[in-house]
């Protein structure tokens, strides 16, 4: 009998995540495989891909021949890095505040985070070279970091706010019955609980901040490259397709081993938590 | 009857709005004007749709984009599209204005015989300038020196921009010390490198399109990048009554010249209407359009009287012929020497 019951239900875990899978076949899938399998030919004569059955090495070869490529790799990553802590630094105190205010007023607040949407991504990039123009500060790297923390910080706060949003305030009342003052439950309850919401920003904002070209592009002065700009230049201005998917391969590798060492470590400091309570 | 000749009315006007041409060209570079008088002419409608660079739309056309009658690419552009077997041949008997021609943009290495392209407007890739600050500081205008030579960068340092383009900056380099933009030798291209990196510490940023406001505002002074954006810049910066000018000169040495052609291409459903395009364009009064438009230089005899004379004047933009002798346009390299070049650039960028 419970086989019998077992059938509808399988069935309808199928229809209903039929739809997801076709899309993350079609859409992720095969065109990470066209990247995979553009990495091993070898550049046309006018770009593009040489006729078929040439296929080569050369690309991972050209990569690994020389430490300039790695330079960037690491560069890319610190700024990535700062991008994100900065993001945490800059959105967490506003989450906070949006997620403690009046219920009436948050969708207000939340609305007014995501309005910057509302305009093109880069009209609002040319807006930031007219404000740092004239202060000098336009061209420099501390610009490329402005750029990306500023198109990223929604992607920081929402998270933020959602996980911030849905705390308990019993919990804060125990922990002011057990003693503790403002800022010791900030960190032994608030902060631990919303680590699921920093980690979530931290990847919506990491992980787009590494293949982001426009920003450094429009900002950035005579030495910010980073991988986007590379692999960008690779498929247009060089027109060497198999060296362009080369480097997106390494960089999407690299980018799922620290997604899986983020995931890890996340799963490792939950329990931390719920091991001390 | 009353409603037959409604149905009639409706059907012909459908047939009418079929005769279309399909245009795929760049952005801001044909005047509406030009575009009414022609669909005037040819009572028919003109479709455009726009790229930013020739990759941009070689990287369309190979993935496989079709219905286009008429583009517009850069001579490299139309030596790719010519080797592709992408292109229609021009029927010359449809294109009776074509000896409006200046001579010396006919047969042009990427198509000799012009079975296949027929050049519309050029650029030069210059030096521009604020006239003011030049003056006051005392440094030459008409050398690719004020872009690489620190003995002159000390004194705009932080003022400068150059084309975010390997082949432009490193053809300007080349110029600089005397080789071919061809050049087959990577030794010469090394060097062109280390006059790069050397003068790159001076530079504000690499900048392919900011640089025409920052001109024209007076962020910087000198800006290596293409005739028409700094015509530009100097009439936007006259436009605002800056305090100063803008000025532009081919440096001495030599520059890249790119020219923008008319090519049909072979997915076109109306060749017929593409030449009718074409031989309209290559009337004088017509042909002028784009430089009055855009400050474009122009590769038609007929349509040097309808020019203004400050645009048809100004030599940067119309290279005399010994300075067009000096100029070269870039070819596209084999794959090996390209990703040797893109190293190199990678290295100017990271450095």
């Amino acid at each position: 009998m419970s086989d019998v019951r077992a059938q509808p239900a399988d069935l309808t875990k199928w229809v209903v995540t039929l739809p997801p899978t076709a899309f993350l076949l079609f859409f992720f899938l095969a065109p990470a495989l066209i990247v995979v399998v553009a990495s091993f030919r070898e550049p046309g004569e006018f770009g593009g891909l040489a006729p078929w059955p040439a296929l080569s090495l050369d690309a991972f070869g050209f990569l690994s021949s020389d430490v300039i490529y790695l330079e960037i790799f690491v560069r890319s990553f610190f700024v990535a890095l700062l991008t994100t802590l900065t993001c945490i630094v800059l959105a967490y105190p506003l989450a906070w505040l949006i997620a403690r205010s009046p219920a009436k007023r948050r969708d207000l607040l939340v609305l007014l985070v995501i309005l910057p949407f509302a305009s093109n991504f880069l009209v609002r990039i040319y807006a930031w070279i007219m404000l740092l123009g004239p202060v000098g500060l336009l061209y420099t790297p501390f610009a490329v970091i402005i750029g990306m923390v500023y198109v990223h910080l929604p992607f920081m706060i929402l998270p933020l706010y959602t996980n911030l949003e849905k705390h308990d305030p019993a919990l804060l009342e125990a922990a002011q019955d057990l003693g503790a003052n403002a800022w010791t439950s900030f960190w032994r309850v608030t902060f631990p609980l919303s680590l699921p919401g920093v980690f979530s920003g931290s990847a919506l904002v990491f992980i787009p901040v590494l293949g982001m070209f426009a920003v450094p592009e429009l900002l950035g002065g005579t030495g910010d490259i980073l991988i986007g700009n590379l692999i960008k230049a690779q498929f247009l201005e060089d027109r060497d397709w198999p060296l362009g998917s080369a480097l997106s391969i390494m960089l999407t590798l690299a980018v799922l081993a620290l997604a899986g060492a983020m995931a890890w470590a996340a799963r490792r400091g939950l329990h931390g938590t719920e091991a001390v309570t | 009857m009353k409603h037959l000749t409604w149905l009639l009315l409706i059907v012909l006007s459908a047939a009418r709005a079929e005769d279309v041409l399909h245009l795929y060209n760049w952005n801001n570079y044909i005047s509406d004007d030009t575009l009414k008088r022609f669909e005037a002419h040819c009572h028919c409608r003109v479709k455009q749709d726009y790229y930013s660079d020739n990759e941009e739309m070689l990287a369309k056309l190979e993935a496989g984009a079709v219905g286009y009658d008429v583009i517009v690419p850069t001579g490299n552009a139309v030596e790719s599209l010519v080797r592709r077997g992408a292109l229609r041949e021009l029927d010359k008997s449809q294109l009776s204005h074509i000896a409006n021609l200046k001579p010396e943009f006919r047969n042009l290495w990427f198509d000799p015989g012009n079975r296949y392209s027929v050049p519309y407007a050029t650029t030069v890739t210059l030096v521009g300038y604020n006239v003011d600050k030049m003056q006051a500081l005392g440094l030459p205008t008409d050398t690719w020196a004020l872009i690489f030579e620190p003995k002159y960068l000390e004194k705009i340092r932080g003022r400068v921009t150059v084309l975010n383009s390997q082949r432009e900056l490193m053809a300007a380099a080349m110029k600089y010390l005397g080789y071919s933009v061809q050049e087959k030798d990577a030794a010469k291209w090394e060097e062109a490198k280390r006059v790069i990196l050397r003068a790159k510490p001076y530079w504000a940023t690499f900048s392919n399109s900011t640089y025409i406001k920052d001109l024209a505002i007076g962020n910087i002074w000198v800006a290596h990048g293409y005739s028409n954006d700094m015509y530009r810049a100097r009439e936007d910066a006259k436009a605002a009554h800056r305090p100063f000018s803008i000025g532009f000169t081919t440096p001495r040495e030599g520059a890249v010249l790119a020219v923008d052609n008319f090519v049909l291409h072979k997915s076109g459903q109306r060749p017929d209407l593409a030449h009718r395009f074409i031989d309209f364009m290559l009337e004088g009064g017509n042909a002028a359009d784009v430089s009055n438009l855009i400050g474009a230089g122009n590769a038609n005899t007929a349509a040097t009287p309808y020019i203004r004379s400050e645009i048809a004047a100004e030599e940067g933009l119309f290279p005399p012929p010994q300075t067009l002798a000096r100029l070269e346009m870039l070819r596209d390299f084999e794959p090996k020497m390209r990703r040797t070049l893109a190293r190199m650039w990678t290295e100017i960028k990271v450095r």
